[in-house]
């Protein structure tokens, strides 16, 4: 492969590189959280995680692992840099989108360290293009608090059927509210749209349900235009894991697989919408 | 409707997810809850809130409506197929030998540009033919493509009920299951009645012919030489809200029932200006051949906006 033959000296210079044989393992990935321009890159030796914020209300993680990369190699405990996600994206995609069988972008992504762009070289049929994309000082991500030993509910369930409910919402609702509970309706999806409300219920016996696992009756509200950009993550994946914890707050969580079978997780973290009481 | 209609659009395999619908109404809390128990264990509800309102009755007595067409969904759909997707209006003519549908264009101002489309039926065509009355009746298109469509994809036969122009024409799908009752209005076009008289018998080719070569006020001559008024569309379609009806005025309404009365006729344009004077100053009951009561005009005819639509009820 073309980007492997770079002289060593090269390599010498960077605290992060990361080769990946086929660059769609990643841009498909970053699609699903791409609903802001910028993202923060953190690398460890684990992978790479990029994070995309919202309001401070709605956080989205996609999680690539080091072996889902041929190379991966990290210099530092920890590489954090802040970069414009679009314009990644766009290079990641400059060869176009075109999905013949048997061609794909080969992507070589080096970064040298704090101040420096970060270096994409793409190749696809012997051509190579070399991007380099500014970075900014890394915004720390917020701190869910979210753990699994304040979690109340879980369910995991396939993605299919959630990919209805989620296409079929009634957008004209502001909010999705999301009951859990050990009773009936053990796990429903509401919307309060102009013409009325609509609820999506799934029993805890179908076999959509892969896990039930619910202590306590919760409902609770979230902003449906935070949750919206979800919809990405869930058409890609094939199970999906609902939590909510004691405070109300959501974890979505997705199993994607990418074009060679790989795992790789997304999640989103959103607050819940607080009603203000009017009495 | 648009609250109702995407619920059951949503899903493209609706057929397949959903086992069973059940559709119930909640007075207390004023709403159609619609629920759908799909495969999976998954159930959708929805709480659809309604308004009330009152519904329109139509008093129309099917059974005694002189002229009915009975046939497959399908020929009448091949029918109408032949329209273009945005004509509005057509024309239903029924006379002893034949049935045929033809376009109806408000503002016969653009003969030229227009295309006439026509097509006739022999009765043996229909499963069920009544020829009570010659009659020549206009209707919205786009509601019987409604049903016509709904009516195919379930291959029940088409009943059709009408009389005069002016009176409501239904058409009725039955089944075992269900039954499915349209009426809707149509134009009250006195003079449309020309060309299936007794008295005359003008091709309807020649009809729509002689109608592109017809000057803007709308009198024209046929081929067997027989002057026509048509009419300048104005009138009012009653309605059964009982909104007034409006009868054109006198020009419009002069009709030649045969060769002799209109044998050695002045030239049509003649015939305008001499008509003109005589609507400007003429009383009531004169010239009318049928003898229905004339009320002042309500709207002219100055703007294509305002001419009305067959509603449908």
């Amino acid at each position: 492969m073309p980007l492997s033959t770079q002289s060593q000296g090269d390599d010498e210079q960077y605290v992060l590189v990361a080769n990946l044989d086929n660059a769609r393992n990643l841009s498909n990935i970053l699609k699903a959280i791409a609903f802001k321009d910028h993202a923060i890159f953190t690398a460890t030796t684990n992978g790479l995680k990029v994070t995309v914020e919202d309001s401070k209300c709605l956080q989205a993680n996609a999680f690539i692992q080091a072996e889902i990369f041929q190379e991966f190699t990290i210099k530092e405990d920890l590489v954090a840099f802040q970069i414009n996600l679009t314009v990644l994206l766009d290079c990641l995609n400059i060869f176009g989108g075109t999905t013949t069988p048997g061609v794909s972008t080969a992507l070589r992504m080096c970064y040298r360290g704090y101040g420096y762009p970060l270096t994409l070289f793409l190749e696809e049929g012997g051509v190579v293009t070399v991007c380099k994309i500014n970075t900014q000082e890394p915004e720390e991500p917020i701190d869910f608090e979210f753990c699994s030993t304040n979690v109340t509910n879980k369910v995991i369930l396939q993605s299919e059927s959630l990919k209805e409910a989620f296409s079929e919402l009634d957008m004209t609702s502001e909010v999705l509210q999301i009951t859990m509970s050990p009773s009936q309706p053990y796990f429903r999806l509401s919307t309060f749209g102009n013409a009325g409300n609509a609820h999506y219920d799934y029993s805890k016996d179908s076999d959509m349900m892969e896990l039930f696992k619910c202590t306590e009756t919760q409902t609770n509200r979230y902003k449906m235009s935070l949750l919206k950009p979800s919809t990405k993550a869930l058409a890609l994946s094939c199970k999906v894991s609902v939590r909510t914890d004691n405070r109300g707050f959501l974890s979505l969580q997705y199993l994607v697989r990418n074009d060679d079978g790989q795992i790789c997780f997304v999640e989103y973290y959103c607050c819940p919408d607080e009603e203000v009481e009017e009495n | 409707m648009k609250s109702v209609l995407p619920l059951f659009r949503c899903s493209t395999s609706i057929e397949h997810s959903v086992k069973r619908c059940q559709i119930s109404v909640s007075t207390g809390s004023d709403q159609v809850i619609v629920q759908f128990f799909c495969r999976h264990g998954i159930t959708k509800t929805y709480n659809v809130r309604f308004l009330e309102s009152e519904a329109l009755q139509a008093v129309f007595a099917s059974h005694l409506c002189p002229n009915v067409l009975k046939s497959p969904a399908r020929l009448l759909g091949d029918m109408v197929m032949h329209f273009h997707a945005s004509q509005e209006e057509v024309t239903l003519s029924m006379s002893a030998p034949k049935v045929s549908l033809r376009n109806y264009n408000e503002g016969r101002n653009d003969h030229m540009k227009m295309m006439h489309t026509e097509m006739s039926l022999h009765p043996d065509e229909f499963d069920y033919f009544q020829a009570g009355m010659d009659s020549d009746i206009t209707f919205c298109l786009k509601e019987l493509r409604g049903l016509l469509c709904f009516a195919e994809s379930h291959c029940l036969p088409v009943s059709v009920h009408f009389g005069t122009p002016g009176k409501p024409v239904c058409f009725s799908v039955e089944d075992m299951v269900l039954e499915a009752t349209v009426v809707l209005a149509t134009l009250a076009d006195f003079e449309s009645r020309g060309p299936s008289q007794p008295t005359e018998t003008p091709a309807p080719t020649t009809h729509s012919c002689a109608d592109a070569a017809a000057l803007p006020v709308g009198i024209h001559e046929t081929q067997s030489n027989n002057l026509q008024v048509l009419p300048d569309v104005t009138e009012l379609v009653e309605s059964s809200q009982g909104s007034p009806i409006t009868y054109p005025p006198v020009l419009m309404q002069l009709q030649c029932q045969g060769d002799s009365a209109c044998a050695g006729m002045t030239p049509p344009s003649s015939m305008i200006c001499s008509l003109l004077f005589e609507a400007m100053s003429s009383e009531p009951g004169d010239d009318d051949d049928d003898g229905a009561p004339r009320l002042p005009v309500l709207a002219y005819f100055s703007d294509e906006e305002d001419y009305p639509r067959s509603p449908s009820l």
